[in-house]
């Protein structure tokens, strides 16, 4: 009996096999093409993309150069460099009139002020002089003691004298301030000051130079000897760092009027 | 194509949002290298179309082309003749030109415009 085989025979194989192969390199054709076309795309778009990118850098960098000066032409690099010139000039003359200026009230306003301080000095120096303001500063305290009631009005007016020309700045009995309008009066060895009556012991507090106002009293044949000569009247002159003076009370003018255009 | 049309715009956005400029000295440097890049990139477009393009080629040659570019204008400047960057623009316009014509011809056949 004879076997009927179902196998295809040998030259079918041959041609199956070749089919496959073939198949596989029209395949391995086909992906090689793509990778190559992707590879070819690739490389062209960077560089693409790169000119792109210096396209626009070289735009910028050109419009910048159309306006800068190295762009200009020589006529109107002359005509930017007259323009700047004249521009300078002008500005140093405003420079100089606005220093000018400056300098001006500068001095303006230091001559002002130079005036103000003075006034302000004065003004203190006069008021000082006057008594209308409390002072204090080095000077001496003298002390009278007449127990018996024997000096006189113008004993102290010759004192005031005396501290006067030793160069006495303010001058206080009794914490009453003399003034340019104080006046010594008194009778049975009472002393009045303004207003004020004294008696027995007196305190005249100074302001000045220690030494000098100590000399003008101390001098031989001065107000110091003189009144120790007294019967009972004892002076004793002490310096002192600080002296304090009071102000005048009150300054009433009731007559004095002043005068308007000396 | 279309791919191609986009790198090149995306290369000008680029461009435009990191606000880079050339420096006035390297501008003619920078000009001359970029006609080279240009030149390179339609020579690439072109071997495409025809069926011939080699990617080393083409990078080789972008690369090399606008070096030399460069390189001339460079030394122009270094030995007097400035003109001499001329030379490099001439060389690469025609040759841009002459490319451009080339793909232009190959589209009108690849697109089937051709009489």
């Amino acid at each position: 009996m004879k076997v009927q085989s179902h196998l295809p025979s040998r030259e079918t194989f041959v041609h199956l096999k070749d089919a496959s192969v073939k198949g596989l390199h029209a395949s391995e054709r086909v992906v090689g093409r793509s990778f190559s076309e992707a590879r070819l795309t690739a490389s062209l778009a960077v560089g693409l993309m790169l000119v792109g990118f210096l396209l626009v850098a070289q735009w910028r960098g050109a419009a910048t150069f159309t306006h800068s000066l190295e762009r200009q032409s020589d006529q109107n690099l002359a005509i930017i460099i007259q323009e700047i010139a004249a521009e300078n000039n002008a500005l140093r003359g405003e420079i100089v009139r606005l220093q000018m200026r400056l300098m001006e009230t500068g001095q303006e306003s230091e001559d002002r002020s130079r005036v103000l301080n003075e006034a302000a000095k004065e003004m203190q120096a006069v008021r000082v002089v006057s008594g209308l303001d409390a002072v204090s500063g080095p000077g001496i305290i003298v002390t009278i003691r007449d127990p018996e009631r024997v000096l006189l009005p113008q004993d102290f007016v010759r004192l005031v004298h005396d501290l006067g020309a030793g160069g006495a700045e303010a001058i206080a009995v009794n914490g009453t301030r003399v003034s340019a309008t104080t006046g010594f009066a008194g009778f049975d060895g009472t002393i009045r000051i303004n207003d004020d009556v004294f008696s027995r012991t007196y305190e005249v507090s100074v302001v000045g130079h220690p030494d000098n106002l100590a000399q003008a009293l101390e001098l031989p044949g001065g107000l110091s000897s003189t009144l120790s000569t007294f019967p009972g009247v004892g002076v004793g002159i002490s310096r002192a760092e600080e002296v304090r003076v009071p102000a005048v009370l009150q300054h009433d003018f009731e007559y004095a009027q002043k005068v308007e255009n000396p | 194509m279309l791919a191609l049309a986009l790198a090149l715009a995306l290369g000008i956005t680029l461009g435009l949002l990191t606000n880079v400029s050339v420096p006035l000295g390297l501008l003619t440097y920078l000009g001359v290298a970029m006609l080279a890049a240009i030149d390179a990139c339609l020579g690439g477009v072109k071997a495409s179309l025809e069926g011939s393009f080699d990617d080393r080629v083409f990078v080789s040659g972008f690369i090399t082309n606008t070096l030399m570019a460069a390189f001339i204008v460079f030394i122009g400047d270094r030995i007097g003749v400035r003109e001499l960057y001329l030379a490099a623009v001439v060389a690469f316009g025609m040759r841009t030109f002459d490319n451009l014509g080339t793909v232009r011809r190959l589209l009108f056949v690849r697109w089937g415009w051709e009489r």
